[in-house]
Formats: structure tokens, sequence, C-alpha cells
């Protein structure tokens, strides 16, 4: 970023609660001797992006949280959720989510996809607040360090997904599911509900790429619809009890475990669209 | 008590590798070697437990000379390689004769040497391949910069680490490759020094990666615990340090001017050019866009190293910055 951390903690100490200023100072994370975590997180970033969520958050998606309980309150942990809505929001509304809700406070990292880090600007701001590219390595080192992930496994086609394909998990990709066996770690699945109405997909054109931006959406509205977000957490599934080590080499059983976790999302979509009023309420 | 060689010994590092072994009670001799004539080569000198020795490592004659004369009467048992040509700027055979040819010489005749029997040599960081698809901390098994467009600064270093990796576990030397983070310091041949040496400093527009960068006393205390654990294998080597390229930037009191990226490979190479400067930003441009840390996991575990001196930064700016995140 072209500012220096002391300006972020100026910004967000302008704009977060006292409460929520205090909060943000009890993120735990490893500084690599400069304020800086290795990958580039640094906590007045953090503090100062859910200052600038705020408005997102609180005013236009109106994020209802359910079951934050059940994030682990330390080791680490990977939420894996759905993804959708064009425009990647809700992982920017899921990410504020955690920050705002874990007890004690953590810090989510979401894992993106390669081309994020490559983006101008908002590869260094994203990498600020915690983001990581999604590679093995990272994500390894991440997890051997005691992190909470933030994994979306249906990827770019997520975001992607057509209007008529709403709350229709696509095709579910299994590295979350080995790396939980591989690295003991708990997957507590999340249903974002909302997102997947925000910004109604009804065609892409995929020849445009830019930054390695797989393609450009094609889609009514110019801007993200005020759909309400309701973000549902399920209780952690204990993949590195239901499976030993070994079985992160066997892709059955990775197969199987990635399953159990699209299942586990895929009921609490189901809960999360029965118990909701509607899709602005 | 053992007697060692270190070659590269009128460099910053290498002076201090020398001096930090003279003063080591496990070391009985130390037999230095490097191209400078003896009387500007070393400004210290200890008659009974130095020995100074003018070589050229380009040329093979003289490094059976130096290997089967003095270090043989002197029962060297390990050898310090850390001779290089640390300009940017310098291609060619000659070049490659130091960087590449001597490294493998060295390693040949240091395998039916009558006394030698550890090679620990010191690589560098750039030899790792930076790119967005790629984990930020870097470990040892991190995919090698072998591109063919790679500069002959980098081809030689990833050549010589190369020639030393592949005679690991079937030599009957005792190999140690240290991986060593860039050493912010002069006549070290950091590119990142010479950048920094401008008042104004330009950097990607939209950029801001994680650097990681290392002192001569780290690194001097790294080669001593090589040489102290009883191991081979490669090990990357971390500095304290680790910071934006931004912050780099104001803590060495610099001024640092963000532009399109496709601007700085001619902004840069006009410098060169003109100002007579080492660093090039084409050399650069993928470690200035994304991050890049070397993981020293391996090294703090089995070496027991673990970076203690942090660089001496000249503006340090968090007074400049104000109270902070922790004020």
């Amino acid at each position: 970023m072209p500012f220096p951390p002391s300006v972020a903690a100026s910004i967000a100490r302008r704009l977060l609660s006292s409460e929520q200023y205090d909060r943000a100072k009890r993120l735990s994370y490893v500084d690599a001797g400069h304020g800086f975590d290795a990958f580039g997180l640094h906590p007045a970033f953090v503090a100062m992006g859910i200052g600038i969520t705020a408005f997102l958050y609180e005013r236009y998606f109106r994020v209802v949280s359910h079951g934050a309980e059940n994030i682990p309150a330390e080791g680490p942990v990977i939420l894996a959720a759905n993804h959708s809505g064009t425009i990647p929001i809700d992982g920017m509304m899921l990410w504020a989510d955690v920050v705002r809700n874990a007890t004690p406070p953590r810090v989510p990292r979401p894992v993106a996809d390669h081309f994020v880090p490559m983006l101008p600007f908002l590869g260094s701001l994203f990498a600020r607040g915690g983001m990581v590219g999604g590679s093995r390595g990272n994500v390894r080192q991440l997890l051997q360090a005691g992190n909470l992930l933030m994994i979306f496994p249906e990827g770019v086609p997520g975001v992607g997904k057509l209007f008529k394909e709403r709350y229709q998990l696509q095709f579910w990709r299994v590295g979350h599911a080995e790396l939980a066996i591989r690295y003991r770690t708990p997957v507590v699945p999340v249903a974002i509900i909302g997102a997947e109405e925000q910004m109604p997909q009804l065609g892409k054109i995929e020849r445009l790429s830019v930054f390695g931006i797989p393609y450009l959406p094609i889609t009514p509205t110019p801007l993200p619809l005020p759909v309400r977000y309701h973000i549902h957490y399920g209780t952690p599934i204990p993949l590195q009890r239901q499976y030993r080590l070994e079985d992160a080499d066997d892709p059955d059983a990775v197969a199987e475990a990635a399953g159990r976790v699209k299942a586990a999302v895929k009921e609490l979509i189901e809960q999360g669209l029965a118990q909701r009023e509607g899709v602005f309420r | 008590m053992s007697s060692v060689m270190v070659t590269g010994a009128c460099t910053p590092i290498g002076e201090r590798l020398v001096r930090s072994l003279v003063a080591d009670a496990q070391v009985s001799h130390v037999l230095a070697v490097g191209l400078e004539p003896p009387e500007s080569a070393l400004p210290f000198s200890h008659p009974s437990r130095l020995t100074y020795l003018q070589t050229d490592l380009g040329k093979p004659r003289q490094i059976r000379r130096l290997l089967f004369g003095r270090a043989r009467d002197l029962y060297v048992e390990t050898v310090f390689h850390t001779a290089l040509y640390s300009s940017a700027r310098g291609s060619g055979r000659r070049v490659r004769a130091l960087n590449v040819e001597s490294t493998r010489e060295l390693l040949r005749l240091s395998q039916r040497h009558p006394t030698i029997h550890r090679f620990i040599y010191r690589s560098h960081g750039e030899v790792y391949q930076i790119q967005a698809d790629l984990p930020v901390q870097i470990d040892e098994a991190h995919p090698l910069n072998l591109a063919p467009g790679a500069p002959q600064w980098v081809r030689d270093r990833v050549e010589a680490d190369l020639t030393v990796c592949t005679q690991m576990g079937i030599s009957r030397l005792g190999i140690v490759v240290l991986r060593c983070a860039e050493c912010l310091a002069a006549g070290t041949g950091s590119q990142l020094y010479d950048y920094l040496e401008s008042p104004v400093c330009f950097r990607p527009l939209g950029y801001n990666p994680m650097l990681n960068v290392l002192t001569i006393s780290d690194t001097v205390r790294a080669m001593e615990h090589a040489f102290k654990a009883n191991v081979q294998g490669v090990f990357n080597i971390a500095g304290k340090d680790t910071l934006p390229l931004s912050s780099a930037i104001l803590k060495w009191g610099r001024m640092g001017i963000p532009l399109p990226g496709q601007w700085l490979t001619p902004i840069y190479r006009l410098r060169r050019r003109i100002a007579d400067h080492e660093f090039s930003y084409g050399m650069n441009r993928r470690r200035f866009t994304y991050s890049g840390i070397l993981d020293d996991t391996r090294a703090r575990r089995i070496l027991h190293f673990k970076p203690e001196h942090g660089v001496d930064w000249p503006a340090p700016i968090s007074q400049a910055w104000g109270p902070g995140w922790k004020g």
C-alpha cells in the first residue's frame, strides 16, 4: 500500500468504535519483524479493513451472523463456504464477519485464486488484510502456524455461476479436504445466503481477460443489489479425527471427505434459505 | 581443532568470516584466499593462525596449486566457498569462470583431497523463482529460476548452486549449501543496496511486495553454524528484517515514487549507463512485484541458526510516522 501502517491505524481509529478498535488490537498474528507477517498482513490494515467494509457490512448488506461460536478459538481451521455473486463480495463479508464475531478475535486468511496477487493495488491491500495466493505452499505454512483459512472450494466458477444456478454448488474441489486431513485440521462448513442474488449474472464474455481475471460478466445491474446477507457457520467437521494421516494421499478418501464438507454446506444453505424471509430481509 | 580455507576473503563477508574464524578456539588455522595482493588484502593479521594467499580462482591451475599446496600443508579440513563475481554488470567467460567453473573445480579437487572433508558453499536466495502463483515463503524445495532469458548474474548462481547440490550424498565430502537472503550492505553485490543508494527510488505502481534482507553478521553466523553442525544439506538463511519494499525505501531514508512498471526498466537502464550503477530493474522485476521470503525453518531446526542482527536502518520511521499501531 502507498501509505504506512500508522495511517491505516489512524483511519481505523476514525472509522471504528473504541470497542471495535480494542478488539482489533487483540488480533493475534506472527510479527516477522517490522509489524508485518511474512505474507504481508498488518493488523492496522485489518482494523482499517473492518472500518472500510463497515458500510457494506452494516448498512448495505445488513449482514446477519449465525453460529459464529462454531469457529474454534485457536489452532488451525478451514472455513469452507459457497462462493457466488459475480463480484466476490461474499469473501469480503465473510472476512469481516469472522473478524467481528470470532471469539477470541482471529484474523481469517482468505485463500484467493492465483490471479488476485497479480492485481495492482488490490493484491497488496488484500495481502495486508490477510489474503494469500492459493498455492499449496502458502496454505501449508499457514495451517502449520495455526491460522484460520477461508477457502471457497467452488473457486472462480462459483463466482461466475449464472443466476439460474444460484445456490447450486458448482464443481467442488477437494484440496481443502486433503489439506485438512494432512495438517490435522477441522473444517467449518459455511453457507453464505444472499450473495447469490446480489448481481444476477446472465452470461459472460470469456475472451476478455485483464490481470488474469478469466471473463467479463454480463449482468443487468452495474452495482450489487442491497440484498441481506446471512452467514451460517456449521458445526466443525473433525476430518482430522475421521481420517488417518495416510488418507491424505488416498484420492478416494479425500474425495469422500470433500463430499462430506459439500453436503454440510448444502444442508446449511437449505436451512438458511428456509429461514430467511426474503432476499432483502 | 581444524584448519579451514575461506575463498572470497577480501569481500566484506569473507573478511568478517575470516576474522571470526581466527578468533574461534575450534579453528587452528585459517587459509584466506582472495584476488587482492597480500599487502592490501586484509586489515588484520595473525601470523600463527592466519595465512593469506592471493589466488585467481578463475584459473584451474591456481586452484590445483592452492589445494594441493598450502591447503594440504595446513591440513585444511573445511572449505568455505564464498567467492563470487559480485557485479551484475559483468558477463562473459571470465565471470562465469569465477562463478561456476571455480566452484566445480574446487569441489572436484576437494573430493580427492587428502585432508578436506567438508565443503560449505554460500549460495543465494536469488536462485529461486518468484511468481504470483508460487508460495510467498520459499522453502528449499521451491522451483529454481531456470528461465532461459535470465541474466548471467542469475544463471551463474543457479548453475553453481546446482553444481554443488548434485554432489550431495554421492560425494565423500560433507556438503552444506546455504542459500542466503540478500545481504543489504555495500560491497556484497546487493542489488537492493544499490537501488537504495538513489535519493529517489522508483517502484512499481500498485505493487508492494514483502522482502527479507540479511546482515553480514548473520551471514557469517550462519556459516559458522553450518561449520559446527555435523550435517549436510541445503538450508535457506533468512534475515531478521521482513518488510514491504515501500517500508525499506522509507527506512533507508529515501523517497519512494510509484511509477508504472513498464517505465522502470528504461529508467534504471539509463541510470545504470549514466551513473555507473549496478541495479537492474529487469533483473528484479518479479521480486519488486510479488513477495518472496526465504523460509528458514530447516536452518533453525537443524543448524540451530536464528537471525539475531537486524539491518541498521539509517532512518527508523516509527517516530516519523506518529504513534502507529501499538501507540
